[in-house]
Protein backbone atom coordinates (compact mmCIF):
# COMPACT_ATOMS: atom_id res chain seq x y z
CA UNK A 1 0.00 0.00 0.00
CA UNK A 2 2.84 2.62 1.05
CA UNK A 3 6.38 1.72 -0.22
CA UNK A 4 9.27 4.31 0.64
CA UNK A 5 12.50 3.82 -1.06
CA UNK A 6 15.14 5.62 0.27
CA UNK A 7 13.75 8.71 1.38
CA UNK A 8 16.38 11.76 2.83
CA UNK A 9 15.29 15.60 3.08
CA UNK A 10 16.56 18.48 4.29
CA UNK A 11 15.35 21.53 5.75
CA UNK A 12 18.01 23.61 4.02
CA UNK A 13 21.69 22.66 5.50
CA UNK A 14 19.86 20.45 8.31
CA UNK A 15 19.10 17.02 7.28
CA UNK A 16 16.31 15.79 8.87
CA UNK A 17 15.80 12.57 6.98
CA UNK A 18 18.57 9.49 6.20
CA UNK A 19 17.62 7.26 3.40
CA UNK A 20 14.00 5.85 4.97
CA UNK A 21 13.37 2.55 3.55
CA UNK A 22 9.82 0.82 4.63
CA UNK A 23 6.63 -1.29 3.59
CA UNK A 24 3.12 -0.69 4.76
CA UNK A 25 0.50 -3.42 4.01
CA UNK A 26 -3.05 -2.40 3.40
CA UNK A 27 -5.25 -2.45 6.65
CA UNK A 28 -2.57 -1.88 8.63
CA UNK A 29 -2.25 0.64 11.77
CA UNK A 30 1.19 1.72 11.59
CA UNK A 31 2.62 3.81 14.49
CA UNK A 32 5.46 6.34 13.94
CA UNK A 33 7.20 6.77 17.04
CA UNK A 34 9.98 9.62 17.68
CA UNK A 35 10.71 12.23 19.80
CA UNK A 36 9.91 15.68 19.27
CA UNK A 37 12.29 17.02 15.77
CA UNK A 38 13.14 12.74 15.15
CA UNK A 39 11.34 13.79 11.72
CA UNK A 40 8.28 11.72 11.71
CA UNK A 41 6.37 14.54 11.10
CA UNK A 42 8.49 15.23 7.94
CA UNK A 43 8.45 11.55 6.90
CA UNK A 44 4.40 11.67 7.40
CA UNK A 45 4.18 14.88 5.17
CA UNK A 46 6.46 12.70 2.65
CA UNK A 47 4.24 9.74 2.89
CA UNK A 48 1.42 11.47 2.37
CA UNK A 49 2.37 13.73 -1.14
CA UNK A 50 1.98 16.60 1.44
CA UNK A 51 5.35 17.58 1.19
CA UNK A 52 8.17 16.63 -1.75
CA UNK A 53 11.54 14.61 -0.79
CA UNK A 54 14.78 15.50 -1.86
CA UNK A 55 15.89 12.23 -2.53
CA UNK A 56 14.15 8.75 -3.23
CA UNK A 57 10.68 7.33 -4.32
CA UNK A 58 7.24 7.25 -2.86
CA UNK A 59 4.89 4.59 -3.86
CA UNK A 60 1.13 4.78 -2.88
CA UNK A 61 -1.56 2.96 -3.55
CA UNK A 62 0.75 0.93 -6.47
CA UNK A 63 1.50 4.21 -8.18
CA UNK A 64 4.43 6.35 -7.79
CA UNK A 65 4.15 10.04 -7.32
CA UNK A 66 5.21 10.95 -10.07
CA UNK A 67 3.54 9.02 -12.53
CA UNK A 68 0.31 10.44 -10.60
CA UNK A 69 -1.60 12.70 -13.20
CA UNK A 70 -3.63 14.85 -10.88
CA UNK A 71 -2.24 15.03 -7.50
CA UNK A 72 -5.39 17.32 -5.58
CA UNK A 73 -7.62 14.07 -7.15
CA UNK A 74 -5.60 11.64 -5.84
CA UNK A 75 -5.42 12.62 -2.56
CA UNK A 76 -9.07 13.56 -2.38
CA UNK A 77 -9.99 9.75 -3.69
CA UNK A 78 -7.39 8.15 -1.88
CA UNK A 79 -6.19 9.69 1.25
CA UNK A 80 -7.58 11.07 4.59
CA UNK A 81 -5.41 13.63 6.82
CA UNK A 82 -6.14 14.08 10.50
CA UNK A 83 -3.93 17.03 11.92
CA UNK A 84 -2.93 17.75 15.51
CA UNK A 85 -5.26 21.04 15.87
CA UNK A 86 -8.03 19.19 13.55
CA UNK A 87 -7.50 21.97 11.12
CA UNK A 88 -11.01 22.53 10.62
CA UNK A 89 -11.98 25.79 8.45
CA UNK A 90 -13.42 28.39 11.20
CA UNK A 91 -15.99 29.81 8.96
CA UNK A 92 -17.84 27.15 7.76
CA UNK A 93 -20.18 24.75 10.32
CA UNK A 94 -19.33 20.85 10.80
CA UNK A 95 -21.44 19.95 7.86
CA UNK A 96 -19.87 22.63 5.34
CA UNK A 97 -16.51 21.36 6.57
CA UNK A 98 -17.34 18.05 5.71
CA UNK A 99 -18.43 18.98 2.26
CA UNK A 100 -15.66 21.04 1.27
CA UNK A 101 -13.62 17.65 1.85
CA UNK A 102 -15.84 15.31 -0.08
CA UNK A 103 -16.35 14.19 -3.34
CA UNK A 104 -19.78 14.90 -4.97
CA UNK A 105 -20.55 11.07 -4.97
CA UNK A 106 -19.56 10.89 -1.13
CA UNK A 107 -21.32 13.53 0.05
CA UNK A 108 -24.26 10.95 0.77
CA UNK A 109 -21.84 9.38 3.42
CA UNK A 110 -21.83 12.49 5.29
CA UNK A 111 -24.88 12.31 7.86
CA UNK A 112 -23.92 8.70 8.32
CA UNK A 113 -20.60 9.29 9.36
CA UNK A 114 -21.29 12.04 11.89
CA UNK A 115 -24.19 9.71 13.19
CA UNK A 116 -21.12 6.94 13.79
CA UNK A 117 -18.58 8.97 15.10
CA UNK A 118 -21.76 10.50 17.72
CA UNK A 119 -21.77 14.30 16.45
CA UNK A 120 -24.59 14.26 14.52
CA UNK A 121 -26.00 16.70 17.06
CA UNK A 122 -22.96 19.41 15.56
CA UNK A 123 -24.00 19.34 12.48
CA UNK A 124 -24.54 23.33 12.19
CA UNK A 125 -21.99 24.40 15.23
CA UNK A 126 -18.82 25.96 13.73
CA UNK A 127 -15.16 24.48 15.08
CA UNK A 128 -15.09 27.06 17.68
CA UNK A 129 -18.61 26.00 18.90
CA UNK A 130 -17.17 22.72 19.70
CA UNK A 131 -14.71 20.86 22.43
CA UNK A 132 -11.59 19.24 20.86
CA UNK A 133 -12.67 16.12 21.39
CA UNK A 134 -15.21 16.60 19.09
CA UNK A 135 -13.44 19.04 16.77
CA UNK A 136 -11.07 15.68 16.04
CA UNK A 137 -14.15 13.43 15.47
CA UNK A 138 -15.34 16.17 13.39
CA UNK A 139 -11.25 16.24 11.63
CA UNK A 140 -11.44 12.20 11.80
CA UNK A 141 -15.43 12.14 9.70
CA UNK A 142 -13.78 14.68 7.39
CA UNK A 143 -10.65 12.69 6.46
CA UNK A 144 -12.73 9.58 6.03
CA UNK A 145 -15.86 11.07 3.69
CA UNK A 146 -14.23 9.95 0.41
CA UNK A 147 -13.81 6.04 2.02
CA UNK A 148 -9.76 6.75 1.13
CA UNK A 149 -7.28 3.96 1.07
CA UNK A 150 -5.03 5.40 3.35
CA UNK A 151 -5.43 7.75 6.70
CA UNK A 152 -2.48 9.97 7.74
CA UNK A 153 -2.57 11.12 11.05
CA UNK A 154 0.01 13.37 12.66
CA UNK A 155 0.01 13.60 16.39
CA UNK A 156 -3.85 13.26 16.38
CA UNK A 157 -4.29 13.99 20.26
CA UNK A 158 -1.96 16.64 20.81
CA UNK A 159 -4.59 18.41 22.03
CA UNK A 160 -6.69 15.61 23.92
CA UNK A 161 -6.45 15.12 27.26
CA UNK A 162 -6.46 10.98 27.69
CA UNK A 163 -9.84 9.71 27.95
CA UNK A 164 -10.36 11.87 24.71
CA UNK A 165 -7.07 10.26 23.09
CA UNK A 166 -7.77 7.03 23.77
CA UNK A 167 -11.63 7.60 22.05
CA UNK A 168 -10.13 8.95 19.09
CA UNK A 169 -7.27 5.63 18.98
CA UNK A 170 -10.27 3.37 19.28
CA UNK A 171 -12.11 4.92 16.69
CA UNK A 172 -8.64 4.78 14.36
CA UNK A 173 -8.34 0.74 15.47
CA UNK A 174 -12.49 0.52 14.03
CA UNK A 175 -11.19 2.23 10.95
CA UNK A 176 -8.07 -0.01 10.15
CA UNK A 177 -10.03 -2.95 11.25
CA UNK A 178 -12.69 -2.15 7.46
CA UNK A 179 -8.79 -2.63 5.57
CA UNK A 180 -8.13 1.19 5.65
CA UNK A 181 -4.49 1.70 6.07
CA UNK A 182 -3.46 4.16 9.13
CA UNK A 183 -0.28 5.61 9.72
CA UNK A 184 -0.33 7.67 13.12
CA UNK A 185 3.11 10.07 13.64
CA UNK A 186 2.60 10.50 17.13
CA UNK A 187 4.91 11.03 20.74
CA UNK A 188 2.44 9.24 22.96
CA UNK A 189 3.40 5.65 23.42
CA UNK A 190 -0.45 5.07 23.77
CA UNK A 191 -0.66 4.42 20.29
CA UNK A 192 1.40 1.14 20.49
CA UNK A 193 -1.84 -0.45 22.01
CA UNK A 194 -3.46 -0.28 19.23
CA UNK A 195 -0.81 -0.95 16.36
CA UNK A 196 0.20 -3.78 13.95
CA UNK A 197 3.79 -2.11 13.47
CA UNK A 198 5.58 0.64 15.08
CA UNK A 199 8.47 2.42 13.64
CA UNK A 200 10.76 4.21 15.73
CA UNK A 201 12.86 7.17 14.25
CA UNK A 202 15.76 8.53 16.03
CA UNK A 203 17.85 11.32 14.42
CA UNK A 204 15.81 11.12 10.59
CA UNK A 205 16.89 6.91 10.67
CA UNK A 206 14.73 3.90 11.34
CA UNK A 207 16.21 2.91 14.79
CA UNK B 1 -15.45 77.82 -8.27
CA UNK B 2 -14.28 81.30 -10.31
CA UNK B 3 -13.95 79.32 -13.77
CA UNK B 4 -17.94 78.36 -13.40
CA UNK B 5 -18.78 82.07 -12.17
CA UNK B 6 -17.42 82.87 -15.41
CA UNK B 7 -18.59 80.23 -17.87
CA UNK B 8 -21.45 80.52 -16.45
CA UNK B 9 -23.34 83.47 -17.90
CA UNK B 10 -21.18 84.52 -20.82
CA UNK B 11 -19.24 83.20 -24.26
CA UNK B 12 -16.33 85.72 -24.75
CA UNK B 13 -14.60 87.42 -21.80
CA UNK B 14 -12.84 90.74 -22.22
CA UNK B 15 -9.98 91.64 -19.95
CA UNK B 16 -6.90 94.29 -19.94
CA UNK B 17 -4.37 93.41 -22.57
CA UNK B 18 -1.19 91.59 -21.02
CA UNK B 19 -2.51 91.36 -17.78
CA UNK B 20 -3.04 87.57 -16.67
CA UNK B 21 -4.88 88.02 -13.34
CA UNK B 22 -8.37 89.27 -13.88
CA UNK B 23 -8.03 90.70 -9.98
CA UNK B 24 -5.24 93.23 -11.75
CA UNK B 25 -7.02 94.22 -14.92
CA UNK B 26 -9.03 97.22 -15.53
CA UNK B 27 -11.17 97.41 -18.32
CA UNK B 28 -13.07 100.61 -19.02
CA UNK B 29 -17.29 100.01 -18.82
CA UNK B 30 -18.10 102.97 -21.02
CA UNK B 31 -17.11 99.94 -24.22
CA UNK B 32 -20.39 98.14 -23.03
CA UNK B 33 -22.55 100.57 -24.94
CA UNK B 34 -20.21 100.05 -28.01
CA UNK B 35 -20.31 96.22 -27.61
CA UNK B 36 -24.23 96.27 -27.23
CA UNK B 37 -24.60 97.66 -30.56
CA UNK B 38 -23.24 94.97 -32.47
CA UNK B 39 -25.02 92.48 -34.22
CA UNK B 40 -24.21 89.42 -32.59
CA UNK B 41 -24.12 90.23 -29.17
CA UNK B 42 -27.31 89.01 -26.72
CA UNK B 43 -26.47 90.37 -24.08
CA UNK B 44 -23.26 91.63 -22.44
CA UNK B 45 -22.13 92.97 -18.83
CA UNK B 46 -19.02 93.81 -16.53
CA UNK B 47 -18.04 93.02 -13.29
CA UNK B 48 -15.26 94.03 -10.79
CA UNK B 49 -14.04 91.27 -9.13
CA UNK B 50 -11.80 92.31 -5.78
CA UNK B 51 -11.00 90.68 -1.61
CA UNK B 52 -11.78 92.44 1.29
CA UNK B 53 -12.09 91.88 4.98
CA UNK B 54 -15.80 91.53 5.46
CA UNK B 55 -16.88 91.87 9.42
CA UNK B 56 -15.11 89.85 11.59
CA UNK B 57 -13.92 87.62 8.52
CA UNK B 58 -10.58 88.50 7.11
CA UNK B 59 -10.89 87.69 3.16
CA UNK B 60 -14.12 88.41 1.25
CA UNK B 61 -14.53 88.07 -2.70
CA UNK B 62 -16.40 91.26 -3.43
CA UNK B 63 -18.34 91.02 -6.79
CA UNK B 64 -19.42 95.07 -8.46
CA UNK B 65 -21.56 93.85 -11.09
CA UNK B 66 -23.74 96.32 -13.77
CA UNK B 67 -27.90 95.68 -12.72
CA UNK B 68 -28.41 93.41 -15.64
CA UNK B 69 -26.47 90.77 -14.25
CA UNK B 70 -28.50 91.07 -10.56
CA UNK B 71 -30.92 88.19 -12.19
CA UNK B 72 -28.01 85.79 -11.65
CA UNK B 73 -28.36 85.95 -7.94
CA UNK B 74 -31.43 84.12 -7.19
CA UNK B 75 -32.60 85.96 -3.96
CA UNK B 76 -33.56 83.98 -1.32
CA UNK B 77 -34.84 87.16 0.83
CA UNK B 78 -34.54 90.80 0.15
CA UNK B 79 -33.99 92.87 -2.64
CA UNK B 80 -31.21 93.48 -5.20
CA UNK B 81 -28.89 96.14 -4.11
CA UNK B 82 -29.22 99.76 -4.78
CA UNK B 83 -26.38 102.64 -4.36
CA UNK B 84 -24.52 101.47 -1.02
CA UNK B 85 -26.35 98.39 -0.61
CA UNK B 86 -24.77 94.41 -0.54
CA UNK B 87 -26.55 91.19 -1.49
CA UNK B 88 -24.82 88.25 0.18
CA UNK B 89 -24.20 84.96 -0.88
CA UNK B 90 -25.92 81.95 1.66
CA UNK B 91 -22.76 80.99 3.24
CA UNK B 92 -21.29 84.24 4.45
CA UNK B 93 -24.89 85.00 5.43
CA UNK B 94 -24.42 83.35 8.18
CA UNK B 95 -21.74 84.72 9.53
CA UNK B 96 -21.77 88.23 8.47
CA UNK B 97 -25.06 88.89 10.22
CA UNK B 98 -26.68 92.26 10.57
CA UNK B 99 -27.87 95.36 8.96
CA UNK B 100 -25.03 96.90 8.08
CA UNK B 101 -21.61 95.74 6.68
CA UNK B 102 -18.22 97.70 7.08
CA UNK B 103 -16.54 96.91 3.82
CA UNK B 104 -12.78 98.55 3.15
CA UNK B 105 -14.22 101.21 5.62
CA UNK B 106 -17.00 101.66 4.19
CA UNK B 107 -20.23 101.05 5.20
CA UNK B 108 -22.92 99.02 3.36
CA UNK B 109 -26.62 98.03 4.31
CA UNK B 110 -27.59 94.54 4.04
CA UNK B 111 -30.52 94.41 0.81
CA UNK B 112 -30.73 90.60 0.79
CA UNK B 113 -29.67 87.01 0.72
CA UNK B 114 -28.59 85.38 -2.75
CA UNK B 115 -27.77 81.49 -3.80
CA UNK B 116 -26.51 80.81 -7.26
CA UNK B 117 -25.21 77.57 -7.23
CA UNK B 118 -21.76 78.75 -7.37
CA UNK B 119 -19.81 78.21 -4.11
CA UNK B 120 -17.30 80.81 -4.96
CA UNK B 121 -20.20 83.61 -5.58
CA UNK B 122 -21.93 82.50 -2.44
CA UNK B 123 -19.51 82.69 -0.22
CA UNK B 124 -18.69 86.61 -1.53
CA UNK B 125 -20.54 90.07 -1.48
CA UNK B 126 -22.80 91.06 -4.33
CA UNK B 127 -22.67 95.18 -5.19
CA UNK B 128 -22.95 97.68 -8.04
CA UNK B 129 -20.19 98.06 -10.15
CA UNK B 130 -20.18 102.07 -8.87
CA UNK B 131 -19.71 101.12 -5.20
CA UNK B 132 -17.04 98.21 -6.45
CA UNK B 133 -15.20 100.79 -8.85
CA UNK B 134 -15.21 103.62 -5.42
CA UNK B 135 -13.59 100.91 -3.53
CA UNK B 136 -11.28 99.39 -6.09
CA UNK B 137 -10.33 102.23 -7.97
CA UNK B 138 -10.94 100.90 -11.02
CA UNK B 139 -13.77 100.71 -14.20
CA UNK B 140 -14.44 97.01 -14.22
CA UNK B 141 -12.27 94.01 -14.36
CA UNK B 142 -13.51 92.46 -17.17
CA UNK B 143 -16.93 92.40 -19.80
CA UNK B 144 -18.58 89.16 -20.36
CA UNK B 145 -20.36 89.01 -23.59
CA UNK B 146 -22.84 86.48 -24.57
CA UNK B 147 -23.09 85.65 -28.85
CA UNK B 148 -26.83 85.33 -30.20
CA UNK B 149 -25.49 81.83 -31.29
CA UNK B 150 -22.70 79.77 -31.28
CA UNK B 151 -21.75 80.01 -34.85
CA UNK B 152 -21.33 83.99 -34.13
CA UNK B 153 -18.97 83.39 -31.39
CA UNK B 154 -15.93 83.99 -33.59
CA UNK B 155 -16.94 86.70 -35.90
CA UNK B 156 -18.36 88.76 -32.50
CA UNK B 157 -14.98 87.37 -30.65
CA UNK B 158 -13.07 89.51 -33.87
CA UNK B 159 -15.42 92.26 -33.87
CA UNK B 160 -14.93 93.04 -30.57
CA UNK B 161 -11.32 92.67 -30.48
CA UNK B 162 -10.89 95.82 -32.52
CA UNK B 163 -12.87 97.94 -30.47
CA UNK B 164 -9.57 98.99 -28.42
CA UNK B 165 -6.37 97.66 -28.67
CA UNK B 166 -5.79 97.90 -24.89
CA UNK B 167 -8.00 94.59 -24.58
CA UNK B 168 -7.74 91.23 -24.99
CA UNK B 169 -10.64 89.13 -25.81
CA UNK B 170 -11.29 85.27 -25.75
CA UNK B 171 -13.93 83.03 -25.00
CA UNK B 172 -14.65 82.23 -21.59
CA UNK B 173 -13.86 78.53 -22.15
CA UNK B 174 -10.15 79.62 -23.71
CA UNK B 175 -10.14 81.50 -20.81
CA UNK B 176 -10.27 79.19 -18.21
CA UNK B 177 -8.24 76.52 -20.10
CA UNK B 178 -5.40 79.00 -19.95
CA UNK B 179 -6.04 80.77 -16.66
CA UNK B 180 -2.61 80.09 -14.69
CA UNK B 181 -4.05 80.33 -11.39
CA UNK B 182 -6.77 78.16 -12.59
CA UNK B 183 -3.77 75.49 -14.26
CA UNK B 184 -2.08 75.08 -10.81
CA UNK B 185 -4.92 74.26 -8.59
CA UNK B 186 -6.35 71.84 -11.28
CA UNK B 187 -2.95 70.64 -11.82
CA UNK B 188 -2.33 70.51 -7.54
CA UNK B 189 -5.41 69.08 -6.91
CA UNK B 190 -4.69 66.64 -9.93
CA UNK B 191 -1.58 65.63 -8.61
CA UNK B 192 -2.86 65.54 -4.77
CA UNK B 193 -5.75 63.21 -5.56
CA UNK B 194 -3.43 61.13 -7.88
CA UNK B 195 -1.35 60.57 -4.85
CA UNK B 196 -4.39 59.95 -2.67
CA UNK B 197 -5.37 57.64 -5.33
CA UNK B 198 -2.24 55.74 -5.57
CA UNK B 199 -1.56 55.53 -2.03
CA UNK B 200 -4.78 53.92 -1.49
CA UNK B 201 -4.29 51.34 -4.49
CA UNK B 202 -1.25 50.68 -2.67
CA UNK B 203 -3.33 50.60 0.49
CA UNK B 204 -5.96 47.74 -1.11
CA UNK B 205 -3.16 45.43 -2.43
CA UNK B 206 -1.23 45.46 1.07
CA UNK B 207 -4.66 44.87 2.60
CA UNK B 208 -5.78 42.11 0.44
CA UNK B 209 -2.36 40.54 0.46
CA UNK B 210 -2.29 40.25 4.50
CA UNK B 211 -5.81 39.21 4.04
CA UNK B 212 -4.56 36.18 1.87
CA UNK B 213 -0.67 35.43 3.48
CA UNK B 214 -3.30 35.26 6.91
CA UNK B 215 -5.18 32.53 5.11
CA UNK B 216 -1.97 30.53 4.13
CA UNK B 217 -2.91 27.74 6.53
CA UNK B 218 -6.76 27.31 5.42
CA UNK B 219 -5.24 27.36 1.56
CA UNK B 220 -2.70 24.40 2.83
CA UNK B 221 -5.67 22.50 4.26
CA UNK B 222 -7.80 22.94 0.87
CA UNK B 223 -4.73 21.44 -0.99
CA UNK B 224 -4.34 18.80 2.12
CA UNK B 225 -7.89 17.83 1.26
CA UNK B 226 -7.44 17.71 -2.93
CA UNK B 227 -8.54 20.94 -3.49
CA UNK B 228 -7.34 22.36 -6.91
CA UNK B 229 -4.99 25.65 -7.39
CA UNK B 230 -7.92 26.84 -9.78
CA UNK B 231 -10.00 26.03 -7.29
CA UNK B 232 -8.31 27.56 -4.66
CA UNK B 233 -7.45 31.02 -6.88
CA UNK B 234 -11.00 30.58 -8.48
CA UNK B 235 -12.62 30.99 -4.91
CA UNK B 236 -10.19 33.60 -3.89
CA UNK B 237 -11.27 35.45 -7.08
CA UNK B 238 -14.80 35.42 -6.05
CA UNK B 239 -14.25 36.66 -2.53
CA UNK B 240 -11.83 39.79 -3.80
CA UNK B 241 -14.29 40.98 -6.45
CA UNK B 242 -17.17 40.99 -4.14
CA UNK B 243 -14.97 42.48 -0.94
CA UNK B 244 -14.00 45.04 -3.67
CA UNK B 245 -17.16 46.17 -4.86
CA UNK B 246 -18.59 46.53 -1.61
CA UNK B 247 -15.97 48.66 -0.51
CA UNK B 248 -16.13 50.63 -3.29
CA UNK B 249 -19.78 51.33 -3.48
CA UNK B 250 -19.45 51.98 0.42
CA UNK B 251 -16.70 54.45 -0.61
CA UNK B 252 -18.82 56.29 -3.63
CA UNK B 253 -21.71 56.51 -1.42
CA UNK B 254 -19.92 58.29 1.46
CA UNK B 255 -17.77 60.42 -1.14
CA UNK B 256 -20.71 62.03 -2.65
CA UNK B 257 -22.41 62.58 0.75
CA UNK B 258 -18.96 64.24 1.90
CA UNK B 259 -19.39 66.14 -1.97
CA UNK B 260 -22.77 67.41 -0.82
CA UNK B 261 -22.59 68.88 2.60
CA UNK B 262 -18.83 70.03 1.29
CA UNK B 263 -20.19 73.58 0.49
CA UNK B 264 -21.86 73.80 3.22
CA UNK B 265 -19.68 73.40 5.88
CA UNK B 266 -19.08 77.07 7.27
CA UNK B 267 -15.29 77.06 7.60
CA UNK B 268 -14.96 76.77 3.84
CA UNK B 269 -17.42 79.63 2.95
CA UNK B 270 -18.38 77.55 0.29
CA UNK B 271 -15.14 77.95 -2.07
CA UNK B 272 -14.31 73.95 -1.96
CA UNK B 273 -16.58 72.08 -3.77
CA UNK B 274 -16.21 68.99 -6.36
CA UNK B 275 -17.48 66.40 -8.28
CA UNK B 276 -17.43 62.75 -8.95
CA UNK B 277 -17.78 62.09 -13.05
CA UNK B 278 -18.77 58.87 -14.65
CA UNK B 279 -15.32 58.15 -15.54
CA UNK B 280 -13.73 59.08 -12.63
CA UNK B 281 -15.99 56.28 -10.86
CA UNK B 282 -15.09 53.73 -13.57
CA UNK B 283 -11.58 54.74 -13.57
CA UNK B 284 -11.30 54.30 -9.72
CA UNK B 285 -13.10 51.59 -9.98
CA UNK B 286 -11.12 49.23 -12.57
CA UNK B 287 -7.93 50.45 -10.30
CA UNK B 288 -9.19 49.36 -7.24
CA UNK B 289 -10.36 46.00 -8.44
CA UNK B 290 -7.14 45.25 -10.58
CA UNK B 291 -4.94 46.36 -6.98
CA UNK B 292 -7.05 44.33 -5.60
CA UNK B 293 -6.59 41.51 -7.42
CA UNK B 294 -2.95 41.63 -7.54
CA UNK B 295 -2.61 42.15 -3.96
CA UNK B 296 -4.75 38.87 -3.28
CA UNK B 297 -3.87 36.60 -6.40
CA UNK B 298 -0.09 37.11 -6.33
CA UNK B 299 0.22 35.68 -2.72
CA UNK B 300 -2.12 32.77 -3.37
CA UNK B 301 -0.02 32.12 -6.46
CA UNK B 302 2.97 32.09 -4.97
CA UNK B 303 1.30 29.83 -2.05
CA UNK B 304 -0.08 27.45 -4.50
CA UNK B 305 3.34 26.63 -5.80
CA UNK B 306 4.22 25.86 -1.83
CA UNK B 307 4.35 22.40 -0.42
CA UNK B 308 0.46 22.50 1.52
CA UNK B 309 2.52 21.15 4.38
CA UNK B 310 4.36 24.21 4.41
CA UNK B 311 1.81 26.32 4.12
CA UNK B 312 -0.19 24.64 7.13
CA UNK B 313 2.70 24.87 9.23
CA UNK B 314 3.47 28.77 8.22
CA UNK B 315 -0.01 29.25 9.42
CA UNK B 316 0.98 28.31 12.62
CA UNK B 317 4.14 30.24 13.24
Amino acid sequence: MIRLNKISHSYGDEQVLYDISLDVNQGELVFLSGESGSGKSTLLSIMSTLLESDKGEVVLCGETLDSIQNINLFRQKKIGFVFQFHYLIEYLNVYENLELAALEEKKKNIIPLLEGLGILDFLKRYPNQLSGGQRQRVALARALVNDPEIIFADEPTGSLDSTNSQIVYELFHEVAKKNTTVVIASHDMQVAEFADKTIRLIDGKIS
Amino acid sequence: MYSSMIQTDGDIIITQKGISDTFFSNVDRDLLEKIESIEEVHSTYAMIVGASPVAQLPIVGIYGTTKNHFSHYKLQKGFYPQEKEVILGTNISTQAQGEFLKIANKRFKVSGVFESGIGFEEGGVVMNIEDASELFNKSSSFIIVSATSPNSIEILKDKLAKLDSQIEVKTTKHFVDEYNQFKIIENSSLLISFLAFVMGLMGVASVMSMIVTSRKQEFGIMRALGKSRYFIMKNLFLETMLLSLSAYTFALVLSLAFLEILPSIEMLQGYVSGTISINIALYVLISSLIMALIGALLPSWIASKTDPVLLINQGCS
